[in-house]
């Protein structure tokens, strides 16, 4: 089901066009993830998603309610508000206030009922393991609890879809991570998510839908694997500590099924011949064991979302 | 209302967890002592609204105002009542009323008074009225203080030529008055002369009585002797009686022999001497007629000369009756001059000042204005911090998406501020209480026109906080707004210093109207129907200037979380740049 539309939408600042003829669909229980370079309109689409700006042409609806048709989600920001969590990029608490105080405050801004104000406050801090720190000032709190306790403050009135504006920027890489498996937790329990981020492995392994924006339009947009798929590489690279035997080494390496072998320092890619990649690797993996060289890296064919970002932003016009 | 109180209930609680707001609120009323008592320095000519009460607009009285209007002083003219001028005063409309007698001409030995009325909280104007005002009056005294003494001065003038015209009168009298001496002293010489000694013979006139008697008693006798006779002549029987008769008759004749013998003989004691007596008479009346007659020239010689002598005395007289009415002339003169009194002539124009509110102490002037001056930079700072806080606050951005209106935004801000306005004024008037004790029953009243005043200036704050970008900008400008209210109030600076127009433009500051409605009600305990138009104003400023944060708000939000996440995504790139592994 279509939470969230987008259609033909083009945001222009004056002469300055930011996003152009973007198509977007953000269905129920998807992690969206939006990347892109800086400045390339990620923040501007994600204002769009979430009703602060309104398209200069194009619509974006929205249909929250199961009954009702897609609706324009400018025309009924106030009634959709209850539906939309948004995490922008940086903490938005008030940080003179505790955990507690900001999350009921929050809660309470949204009209709940206290009890339902509690029960979510109580399940939030248990996810995001903040209990034991709920009577702490929000200042007072790591930066990874902070950053747990913005996205619990935009999730305490059970938005259905919650947009994420660089969840995991100014953490170091652990944090990262538990933010991101918080944020599949939540996806979890029935919340769509959109995330903006520049860290790229970590919306791999979260999202199962990516946007890529460049230069204002979306130039890729689907299932993971379904982008994937163009940018399977015709090579994989290995990564070797070839130390002093390097020359011999790579004679031994001429001898394997290979359409080319190219000698980057440590680096040594392989184009596997189309007939049997099978047997490359099988003999490259030999030819590691009996020479006992250790091995950095592996990267095989599949290409990392980082790749298929590279690709397309490097691309020439 | 539950949200509204919970948006409050968070702004104190950030409030009091800031401690550069705290710094604010507790230090600001500080930097305003610091400002107005730097500010106190100064000396100025002002421009008044004076108001004059005379009980008839005379030629005097109109010269003095047309004195004061060259100082473009503005005039009210009170006609009929003082009371009228005085009540003005208190409501401001006038600085001063001046109660002047209808005629300024100093007449007894008394001085004009001049009463000046003022209102004493007003101090720094109180003493460039009595400074001003007070020159001008010395000028008039001056030039009354002249004419008296020219006054003086040509009577004496007067009296100069006068006496100059009977000296010489005086002299003529003089000479007069010499020559009847000259000639009284000639007759008196000639007087002196006039022989008028009596003869000093003595003269024996007894024994004329002695001879008067014994002729008499002779005569007598012979008399009786003779009726005898003839008695005895007819009784008798002549033959018998003839020598009784014989008798008689011959003493008789004895007794006339005698008295012949006294008139015809020689002797001392005889008619002779009466002769010899009387010729010694005659010449001695003789010698007495010739002295007589030459005293009786001299009397007429002298009856001449005093016949002049009279004439000049007359003359003089005459002369003396000029000089007398000359004299009675110069008195009259002199006594025309009614003010001889030196205090008078020197001050003749009294100024006295009343003051049109009980007397009190300076703390009780100065207190409605300190009040005010707490209220308004403690409201305009809290109003912009406040405002400062939450639209930099990192949970500004979520507000936004937050399903509330956003004039609830505003006015929980506002009930923020005013709460601690309340706790504020509850502090200051409790306080206060120690010392004023006597104006219990108007703290009530000051409390609500004190929070309405709140109002206005923390609308004011909260206009500056949504219109600045910085916390210290905001501060600033609420500062300087504070010190422009404060400089256009007539507090530190009066504003009869200012022109005309800008004079009307600041009485309606908001600063202005609230120190006036406080200060008539601390000071004068006035009734409502005299202060509800500035109360009035006070309410319209505070709604419109709430319309006019909810119309910055709403058109300045998207803009400020706009400009909020731009900044913030700089931040975010320029670390995303530092580190590494990212796109």
């Amino acid at each position: 089901m279509k939470l969230i539309e987008l259609k033909e939408v083009s945001k222009r600042f004056g002469n300055n066009t930011v996003l152009e003829d973007v198509n977007l669909s953000i269905e129920e229980g998807d992690i969206v993830g939006i990347i892109g370079q800086s400045g390339s309109g990620k923040t501007t689409l994600l204002n769009l998603i979430t009703g602060f700006l309104e398209p200069t042409t194009g619509q974006v609806l929205h249909s929250f309610k199961v009954t009702q048709e897609p609706a324009d989600l400018n025309k009924n920001l106030d009634k959709i508000k209850d539906f939309i969590g948004f995490a922008p990029q940086h903490n938005s608490f008030y940080p003179k206030l505790t955990v507690a105080e900001n999350l009921l405050h929050f809660g309470q801004l949204y009209g709940l009922k206290r009890e339902t104000i509690v029960n979510n406050l109580k399940g939030l801090l248990k996810a995001t393991e903040l209990h034991p720190h709920y009577k702490k000032l929000a200042e007072q709190l790591s930066g990874g609890m902070q950053k747990r306790l913005d996205i619990s403050c935009s999730l305490i009135h059970k938005p259905k879809v919650l947009v994420l504006d660089e969840p995991t920027a100014d953490l170091d890489p652990k944090l990262q991570r538990e933010i991101m498996e918080f944020l599949q937790e939540i996806n979890k329990q029935g919340v769509t998510l959109v995330i903006a981020s520049h860290h790229l492995h970590l919306l791999e392994k979260a999202c199962n839908k990516i946007v890529i924006v460049h230069e204002g339009k979306l130039t890729t947009n689907g299932l993971l694997e379904d982008i994937r798929r163009p940018y399977v590489k015709k090579h994989f690279t290995i990564s070797l500590e070839l130390g002093t035997d390097k020359e011999r080494i790579l004679s031994m390496l001429g001898n394997i099924p290979a359409d080319r072998i190219i000698d980057q320092g440590n680096n040594i890619f392989v184009h596997p011949a189309k007939t049997d990649v099978v047997q490359t690797i099988a003999r490259l993996l030999k030819i590691i064991e009996e020479e006992n060289l250790s091995h950095r890296d592996l990267d095989l064919r599949k290409p990392s979302l980082s790749d298929i970002f590279e690709s397309i932003t490097l691309r020439k016009p | 209302m539950k949200r509204l109180w919970l948006l409050t209930k968070k702004n104190l609680k950030l409030l009091i967890r800031s401690k550069s707001s705290a710094l604010i609120i507790f230090f600001a009323p500080l930097l305003i002592i610091l400002i107005l008592g730097l500010s106190y320095n100064t000396s100025s000519k002002y421009g008044l609204n004076i108001g004059v009460y005379s009980t008839s607009f005379t030629e005097d009285v109109n010269s003095f105002i047309s004195s004061l209007q060259e100082k473009e002083y503005k005039i009210v003219k009170y006609e009929t009542s003082l009371e009228e001028c005085v009540e003005d005063i208190k409501l401001g409309f006038i600085h001063t009323c001046v109660s002047i007698p209808e005629s300024l001409q100093i007449e007894e030995n008394k001085p004009k008074e001049i009463v000046f009325y003022i209102d004493p909280s007003k101090i720094n104007l109180v003493w460039a009225i009595q400074e001003d005002l007070g020159n001008k009056f010395n000028l008039k005294a001056q030039e009354l203080s002249q004419e008296l003494a020219q006054n003086i001065i040509t009577r004496l003038i007067e009296t100069k030529t006068k006496v100059s015209e009977r000296s010489a009168e005086l002299n003529s009298v003089k000479e007069k008055s010499v020559s009847a001496s000259t000639s009284t002293e000639t007759l008196t010489e000639n007087l002196g002369k006039v022989d008028l000694s009596m003869p000093t013979t003595a003269y024996d006139t007894a024994f004329v009585a002695g001879l008067k008697n014994n002729l008499s008693s002779e005569i007598e006798s012979g008399l009786s002797e003779v009726t005898a006779a003839i008695n005895a002549v007819e009784s008798a029987n002549i033959s018998s009686g003839k020598t009784q008769i014989k008798t008689a008759l011959n003493s008789i004749d004895e007794k006339l022999n005698l008295a012949l013998t006294l008139v015809q003989g020689n002797g001392t004691n005889s008619l002779e001497g009466v002769v010899t007596l009387i010729a010694s008479l005659e010449q001695d009346l003789t010698s007495t007629k010739t002295k007589l007659t030459s005293a009786s020239e001299a009397i007429s010689s002298t009856a001449t000369s005093l016949s002049a002598t009279t004439e000049m005395i007359k003359e003089s007289i005459a002369s003396l009756e000029s000089v007398q009415q000359g004299l009675e002339e110069i008195k009259t003169n002199l006594e025309s001059q009614k003010v001889t009194d030196a205090n008078v002539i020197s001050a003749p124009l009294i100024t006295k000042i009343e003051k049109v509110s009980p007397e009190k102490s300076y703390l009780n002037y100065m207190f409605p204005v300190l009040l005010v001056l707490v209220i308004m930079f403690s409201s305009l700072l809290l109003g912009t911090t406040l405002v400062m806080m939450e639209k930099n606050s990192p949970a500004f951005f979520r507000n936004y998406f937050v399903p509330l209106k956003k004039g609830m935004f505003v006015l929980s801000i506002y009930l923020t501020n005013l709460i601690i306005t309340l706790v504020q004024i509850i502090v200051i008037l409790g306080v206060s209480l120690f010392f004023l004790k006597e104006n219990v029953l108007m703290m009530f009243p000051i409390a609500l026109i004190l929070l309405l005043s709140s109002s206005v200036f923390t609308f004011l704050g909260m206009s500056l906080g949504y219109l600045f970008k910085s916390d210290e900008t905001g501060v600033l400008a609420s500062i300087s707004l504070g010190s422009f209210l404060l400089f256009m109030s007539g507090v530190v600076l009066p504003l009869e210093s200012v022109s005309p127009l800008l004079r009307k433009i600041t009485y309606f500051n908001p600063f202005v109207i609230s120190e006036k409605i406080i200060h008539e009600l601390f000071l004068f305990g006035a009734s409502f129907k005299f202060i509800w138009t500035d109360v009035a104003i006070l309410i319209g400023y505070s709604i419109v200037l709430f319309l006019i944060i909810l119309f910055i708000e709403r058109v300045i939000q998207k803009h400020l979380i706009e400009h909020f996440m731009t900044n913030l995504h700089q931040k975010h790139r320029q670390k995303d740049k530092i580190n590494k592994g990212h796109v």
